[in-house]
């Protein structure tokens, strides 16, 4: 009697204690109102449909959801400085959001993404805005980087760090969008123009083999967007980082598939994992007449290092970098060591796999006579980085020089003779085209020749192209992708489960063929489709478009509904 | 000039002064408010907290508000409107000064067709009282006041540039042209630059020519009411002589007042015009610079749009005193 008391009593206390815990949370509570984040309707329709979409589709989750649309630079204050309670600029950490990366070149390595979404190093200021914190994929993404030699090694760390973050369901991927461009076919030869692997026809290998099949060998081309400066330390947005790419020549430059291939350099030899040795190509010229030589390549490199440490009044040192936008692709390097006129050698602080990507084909090669004495003068001021610096004339050494620009208007390039690689056209000419409708008069009246930004409706640019024999559309897959980011801190997004339900939530083909008018790839990682060798994974976990999936899902890891159909806690 | 009219003056001029501070307080705290975080431009996956630390420090947006504020206005009376957050190496001053001309350009232009045919059109009418022409005149004056002008002017756009290319679709001129000019004087002697200015011209004074042609139509009717109208009729000059000569001349003083307020006015309201021809002026540059979060660049381009606008009130204002001595009389009576 009195051990049956006994065993009973035990029971009831672990019982009692297995279940304050869960007691003391939420079971049973209702699930709060959830707001989700998006752009304005006016700013980017797109992005604003899809997500009124899945707002929508939650709801019926037994969800009480608030669609908030706000403009880009509001959002800015809402998510990217409102992680936390105690940080947040808004009322309140944010929950969920639809956000985008965009592709560029240097992205065609997966490091980046990688690394800067989710290494929990990076969630305090950096890109991991979700929170994401995770050892066991820290260690992977960390390991990626070290393993420099074998490429295949690194591809299976590549595949399992997105497996987990499949799997962890921290941001819902759903699209990468493709990039749709114009190019006028008669006033060039079709099969001269280059797809570069998730950027599109608009780069750089376009530029330098784009035919004329006429006298006029001028590439009219526009933007939306303002150039406001061409700086070659100094990130500046799409548009101006497409013209500094032509007009500064790299080391190294990502090739059509994806690939870091030498460029300047003529060769590119690793050493041991530590130490690389770069010769650049003979007999190249600045645009203004001076040799490219192993010295300007080391100054590009040291200049983007350049900076001063400061110490504040509680005595902590912090460094602030001359071109800040560059010192992080440049911050590995230990020592370089000049070896002859036309060699060096990096010496680098860790082994990095990604050095050929995201510093050997990034940084710009500058010209030490003219940028010397620009660092020196803005070390000895405080309040001044190479941001505040614009040249009159820049000078590179790329295929593409510079003849005139005028920041609100256009920017207008001609081919460097000198160069080794000179363009096959002569004068290559972006102006600012502020009104989508002169955008799409002037490519069809033969006023522009190439276009490459349509910030509008695909539909459109199809309807032209159908209607104008001379004009033919390019799309591409985008490096870049599209998805729902989710505060993963706080709950329900801290629960794997709800997540995983909110993903299937998300009508993947409806928004692909009826709001992106099937000019999107389905996306379900941070690496692109378009990147093929890192996709060379087993299948990726599926989330299928499916309600009753999502509340089964709910129901199996013990949510409820109460009789208003609204969403309970465990 | 009698001491009541200097008095007025004076009062008028003080008043412009309170008005632009009022304005330049409420600029520097409506952007302040303004739910947007001008670092919105430089996140990026590479972005770092000190980077954040020092962008903030480099523009003084670390320092509290109210020493912004002091900093702010003492920069404004050395007529000093900092630099851009968004472009290298230029100052808001370098922005906007190259583009106030082009917008001037454009203002003047449209305003001298929309006056000129405003008040020819607004004499006839009132001339040809009743007729066919007056009713579907006046129709067709309202119509044109009230249609968007960035509709028009994509209809012209679509026409005139696109279907017929008789006329360039934006800009200034091409940039091949463009990048020859040294001087605001070559600019000014390009005929490629005047051909760009005349569908951007032509929208704007659709739109602008429908008051003075209204104002000029009643002032013209009141006007011929008057006994020496009728005087005129009866000293035997000619009909044309009696509605140019002394009618229109009367008519005119209210239509001119309502000239100096336009330039002022429509210099701001370029904005639409101006993205629609893709015009490199103040209007666009204010949009991109809002868009942006470039509060120094915003700042300066509405500071710049109030200062001309205060402006011409004043010498509106100035106008009437000398144009009509009863108003610096009043003014007396009050002040003393």
């Amino acid at each position: 009697m009195s051990r049956k008391l006994v065993s009973l009593v035990v029971l009831l206390l672990m019982l009692l204690v297995f279940a304050l815990p869960a007691a003391s949370q939420t079971s049973g509570e209702m699930v709060p109102t959830i707001i989700v984040h998006s752009v304005t309707q006016a700013e980017r329709p797109i992005e604003y449909e899809t997500t009124r979409l899945v707002v929508e589709n939650m709801r019926e989750l037994g969800l009480e959801v608030e669609h908030r649309a706000i403009p880009w630079a509001q959002m800015i204050d809402e998510i990217w400085f409102s992680r936390t309670v105690d940080s947040a600029v808004a009322d309140r950490p944010f929950q969920m959001t639809h956000w985008r990366m965009v592709g560029r070149p240097e992205r065609s390595d997966p490091d980046e993404f990688t690394y800067n979404l989710f290494h929990s190093s990076v969630r305090d200021g950096g890109y991991n805005f979700i929170g994401y914190n995770n050892p066991e994929y820290d260690a992977l993404a960390e390991a990626q980087r070290v393993e420099v030699a074998d490429k295949e090694a690194r591809l299976d760390i590549i595949c399992e760090a997105q497996t987990i973050i499949r799997n962890d369901m921290v941001n819902a991927y759903f699209i990468h969008p493709l990039t749709p461009q114009v190019v006028n076919t008669s006033a060039f030869n079709p099969d001269s123009i280059t797809t570069q692997a998730g950027i599109g026809v608009h780069n750089f290998w376009t530029w330098i083999g784009i035919e004329p099949t006429t006298d006029d060998k001028t590439l009219i081309t526009s933007t939306t967007s303002f150039l406001n400066n061409f700086n070659p330390l100094e990130i500046a947005g799409d548009a101006p980082s497409r013209v500094t790419e032509m007009t500064w020549d790299r080391l190294m430059r990502i090739n059509p598939i994806g690939v870091a291939e030498p460029w300047a350099a003529e060769s590119v030899e690793w050493e041991d994992p530590l130490n690389v040795v770069v010769t650049l190509r003979a007999g190249m010229k600045w645009h203004d007449g001076e040799d490219v030589q192993s010295d300007d390549a080391a100054y590009s490199f040291e200049a983007a290092l350049a900076g001063t440490t400061q110490t504040d009044e509680d005595g902590n040192e912090s460094f602030r970098a001359e071109a800040p936008d560059y010192y992080p692709f440049a911050r590995n390097v230990d020592s370089i060591e000049i070896i002859d006129d036309l060699s060096l050698r990096f010496t680098l602080k860790t082994p990095s796999a990604a050095f050929e990507t995201s510093s050997l084909a990034k940084l710009n090669l500058l010209p030490k006579h003219i940028w010397e004495p620009i660092i020196n003068d803005l070390l000895e001021q405080d309040d001044a980085d190479v941001n505040s610096i614009q040249e009159e004339i820049p000078i590179g050494s790329g295929p593409f020089k510079y003849v005139a620009y005028d920041v609100n208007e256009f920017v207008l390039l001609e081919a460097f003779d000198d160069h080794w690689a000179r363009p096959k056209i002569d004068t290559w000419l972006m102006n600012v085209l502020p009104n989508q409708e002169a955008t799409l008069g002037q490519i069809q009246s033969g006023e522009m020749n190439f276009l490459w930004e349509w910030p509008g409706d695909p539909g459109v640019l199809q309807q032209i192209v159908d209607d104008n024999e001379h004009l033919d559309i390019f799309s591409a897959i985008s490096i870049g992708f599209n998805y729902f980011a989710f505060n993963v801190r706080y709950a329900p997004f801290d629960d794997v489960t709800f997540r995983q339900a909110v993903a299937h939530t998300i009508p993947q083909e409806f928004i692909i063929d009826n709001i992106f008018n099937g000019l999107a790839a389905p996306a379900d990682s941070f690496v692109s489709a378009a990147l093929e060798y890192w996709r060379q994974c087993d299948d990726l976990p599926t989330y299928d478009f499916s309600i009753d999936g999502a509340r089964e899902l709910l129901a199996s890891a013990g949510y409820s509904w109460d009789d208003d159909g609204r969403l309970l806690y465990p | 000039m009698n001491r009541g009219v200097i008095t007025y003056i004076a009062g008028r001029f003080l008043q412009s002064v309170m008005v632009l501070w009022i304005i330049v307080t409420l600029l520097f705290l409506l952007f302040r408010l303004a739910p947007s975080n001008p670092l919105a431009s430089y996140i990026d996956t590479t972005f770092t907290k000190e980077q954040e630390a020092a962008l903030l420090a480099r523009f003084g947006l670390d320092k509290p508000l109210g020493e912004q504020y002091i900093i702010y206005l003492l920069n404004l009376a050395r007529f000093e409107l900092g630099d851009t957050f968004s472009y290298s190496g230029k100052s808001v001053l370098d922005i906007l000064s190259a583009d106030l001309p082009n917008t001037i350009y454009l203002t003047l232009s449209s305003l001298l067709v929309a006056y000129g045919v405003g008040v020819l059109g607004g004499i006839l009418m009132a001339a040809l009282r009743g007729s066919l022409f007056e009713r579907v005149g006046t129709t067709f004056t309202l119509m044109t006041r009230a249609a968007p002008t960035f509709w028009v002017g994509m209809l012209l756009l679509t026409f005139f540039a696109f279907q017929w290319k008789l006329l360039p679709s934006a800009g200034i001129a091409p940039a091949m042209v463009r990048f020859r000019w040294e001087t605001e004087w070559d600019k000014l002697l390009s005929p490629v630059f005047w051909r760009h200015m005349i569908l951007p011209t032509f929208t704007l004074a659709v739109y602008l020519h429908g008051l003075p042609l209204l104002l000029m139509r009643s002032n013209m009717l009141e006007v011929l009411d008057q006994d020496y109208v009728t005087m005129s009729r009866l000293a035997g000059y000619s009909e044309w002589r009696v509605m140019i000569q002394t009618a229109a001349r009367n008519a005119m003083l209210p239509v001119l007042t309502a000239l100096t307020l336009g330039i002022g006015y429509s210099i701001g309201g370029n904005v639409v015009i101006e993205n629609v021809f893709s015009w490199p002026g103040l209007g666009r540059t204010l949009v991109r610079a809002v868009q942006q979060a470039d509060y120094p660049l915003a700042q300066g381009a509405f500071f710049l749009i109030a200062l001309i606008i205060v402006f011409m009130n004043f010498i509106a204002d100035i106008l009437y005193s000398l144009l009509d001595p009863r108003v610096g009389a009043s003014a007396q009576a009050q002040v003393s």
